[in-house]
């Protein structure tokens, strides 16, 4: 969940066209028009990441005039569904996944159960990813893939490109070679297993 | 009473408000005075900055640092990208990490006849931080135009490593040589857990959003700096690696200038030095059993320092964060991660923020990292409007201050928080160098608890933390 305040308006008197914006918005929200950056503000929410890779610094986010809610709503979804995928994706129900929204796994399976399918439209419906914008791709893409799907990335964007190895991924070869340097890779994953299997303290 | 040390200005910066905002440091306030840190620990070691020598100190120590460093494979038709992180610029005010940068550079093009030597400033979630830091130092004109910032959302490239795909950003490995230049302060042991320290930028500050996202959300809390290890053992990234130059930091200072072709053997020196010199002043700061902690320093509420050790360290400083028979310290972002919809741990096991601090002013410290756990969890006065109107819209803080309330001066915050408290300890992090500033009650508690900390780290607490790590128990000179 996130009140989106803040847009960006483009300098069109800065602007050269690097599309280096369209590249990097996490939900598609910018794109070219006559070789100048131009932002859709419906979709845009408000994360600044165009504002601060732009080379010609042309963006400013300035704040909306109205804010917008993004919010997933639980209501009408099954709740035992949502439990049971972000389960499967090994995420407490509850956990937070997004330490700059507070978004919740659950929020992020419901986005999915209300049918969106890429990382970009889970960010546009639950704001996940639109604060600092670096943290919170793997647990996308991991309650993606516990969905059954598999989304590809935008083509020529750095939105994102892959999922990524877990703890319980980790070869039993790898663990062994570095258990004397640090790693408690099988004590990490006794204590996220009792994290995820963990009682709800109540939904919304 | 000692008066109080001079501490780190205010730096004008997107992040945070402008300096002139800043009406007054809470050193400044009746009653706050400061110990030094050899007045805690007579031991610590002599320091090369600060120093009389100044900051030609550093490059002194750089020069002969590198003087050993084998450089014959790097040719005077090559590129050579040397790799920096925003971090060493916050240390001492920033010109001690400038001035290595810039030295490194200098041996490169003197030892190689190489010229084509860029800058690679990596940053952690604030893009534009070395962008402003370049700027400050002039280091664009010493990297004759060849300095740039990059952000983990720029391009990526695929590392493939034992553990499989990683991504790094594409603009750090541009080149046909890196340089590994870092620093050896501990930082954000809540993080990497003082395991493979030298090594974390690879999985960081070098690092893309999906490699820095697996770090902080799919490994675990003692784990995850393996991502670092797996993508520096890279074949890719071992074909690139010439050698690393660390400004070697200790909680008073800059004891040295460390350089090695092998990064292991250096990370083991600095673990010994970070356990032993971080971990009595974290220790230390352990015994604390209630303050008002002041944040007034010009980086993000997490990373403002005393003594070295940063805020988000010492809101878990009931727990041994060096102890990695510990799963999870009081704050990381697992342990965020483990608080459920009534605002409290999924498991009774998991430590919450110590409860020595009781409340936080914010005097001054920046936006650019998601801080409102530290306001919902511990009462917070932020001081002035425009501070606070800052907070509002950075995209990483919506809810800071949700949890927070707002004064209209550092006199006021603190007199509201020591009254609403009810304790006149005091400890201010506004890195202040070579010692604490503090309120009177507080350095007499220090001064008094520093002896035996001294004695248990260095009898017990150091043999288990470096066995830990795999690290043999050496004394560092």
């Amino acid at each position: 969940m996130k009140l989106v305040t803040l847009k960006p308006v483009v300098d069109i008197e800065k602007c050269k066209g690097c599309k280096t914006c369209v590249k990097v918005c996490p939900v598609l929200a910018m794109s070219m028009e006559e070789k100048l950056a131009v932002a859709n503000l419906e979709l845009c929410r408000g994360c600044g990441d165009c504002e601060q890779r732009c080379p010609e610094y042309a963006i400013t986010m300035v704040v909306r005039e109205e804010p917008v809610m993004a919010k997933v709503e639980m209501e009408g979804l099954d709740y035992q569904e949502i439990i049971n995928l972000c389960r499967k994706a090994r995420f407490h129900p509850e956990q937070v996944v997004c330490y700059c929204t507070a978004t919740r796994a659950d929020e992020v399976a419901a986005a999915i159960m209300r049918g969106a399918k890429t990382p970009d439209e889970i960010s546009y419906m639950t704001g996940i990813r639109t604060g600092c914008k670096v943290e919170c791709i793997q647990p996308i893409l991991r309650i993606l893939e516990a969905a059954g799907i598999e989304p590809k990335p935008s083509p020529g964007g750095w939105q994102w490109y892959g999922r990524t190895i877990t703890a319980w991924e980790i070869p039993e070869e790898v663990k062994k070679k570095y258990a004397n340097r640090g790693f408690y890779f099988d004590e990490d994953i006794d204590l996220l297993n009792r994290v995820i299997n963990a009682p709800l303290q109540g939904k919304e | 009473m000692r008066p109080p040390i001079l501490p780190i200005s205010p730096r004008p910066s997107q992040y945070g408000i402008d300096p002139s905002l800043v009406k007054t440091r809470v050193c400044e306030l009746p009653g706050m005075t400061s110990v030094t840190l050899r007045e805690l620990f007579p031991d610590l070691p002599p320091v090369i900055f600060p120093s009389d020598e100044g900051i030609s100190a550093v490059r002194r120590y750089t020069e002969q640092a590198l003087s050993n460093i084998d450089m014959s494979k790097i040719k005077p038709e090559h590129k050579v990208n040397i790799l920096s992180s925003h971090h060493g610029f916050t240390l001492l005010g920033g010109e001690p990490y400038a001035e290595m940068l810039r030295t490194i550079r200098d041996v490169i093009e003197e030892k190689t006849g190489c010229s084509n030597i860029r800058l690679r400033a990596g940053v952690g979630l604030r893009f534009r931080e070395t962008e402003e830091y370049i700027r400050r130092y002039k280091l664009d004109e010493h990297f004759e135009g060849k300095a740039r910032g990059v952000a983990p959302v720029d391009e990526g490239i695929p590392i493939e490593t034992e553990i499989g795909t990683l991504y790094g950003i594409k603009r750090i490995y541009d080149a046909d040589w890196i340089v590994h230049a870092h620093n050896s302060d501990v930082r954000e042991v809540h993080f990497h857990r003082m395991v493979d320290r030298a090594v974390k930028p690879f999985g960081m500050s070098y690092a893309r959003i999906e490699t820095r996202s697996t770090y902080h959300q799919n490994l675990g809390p003692r784990a995850a700096n393996f991502i670092a290890r797996a993508i520096f053992d890279s074949p890719f990234v071992q074909d690139k690696f010439a050698f690393s130059c660390f400004l070697t930091v200790v909680p008073h200072g800059i004891l040295g200038v460390d350089a090695d072709s092998d990064l292991y053997s250096l990370n083991s020196r600095i673990t010994e030095i970070g356990c032993r010199y971080y971990g009595k002043m974290m220790t230390l700061f352990g015994e604390i059993d209630k303050c008002v902690a002041a944040l007034d320093f010009p980086c993000p509420v997490v990373y403002v320092f005393s003594a070295g050790v940063i805020y988000a360290n010492f809101v878990g400083a009931n727990t041994d964060l060096f102890d990695l028979e510990m799963p999870l310290p009081a704050y990381t972002w697992y342990t965020e991660a483990f608080y459920g919809r009534k605002g409290v741990p999924l498991l009774p096991e998991i430590p919450l923020l110590n409860p020595a601090v009781k409340m936080c002013v914010h005097n001054y410290a920046w936006t650019g990292y998601p801080s409102a756990f530290f306001s919902e969890h511990i009462p917070t006065v932020v001081v002035g409007q425009a501070q606070a109107n800052l907070f509002n819209r950075d995209p990483q803080n919506l809810n800071y201050m949700q949890h927070a309330v707002i004064s209209e001066n550092a006199e006021a915050a603190m007199d509201f928080a020591r009254k609403a408290s009810g304790t006149d300890n005091v400890l201010i992090f506004d890195g202040a160098p070579g010692g604490i500033n503090l309120s009177k009650p507080l350095a007499d508690f220090l001064l008094e608890k520093a002896p035996a900390v001294n004695r248990r780290v260095e009898e017990e607490l150091m043999p288990k933390w470096l066995r830990q790590r795999g690290v043999e128990v050496k004394t560092i000179a």
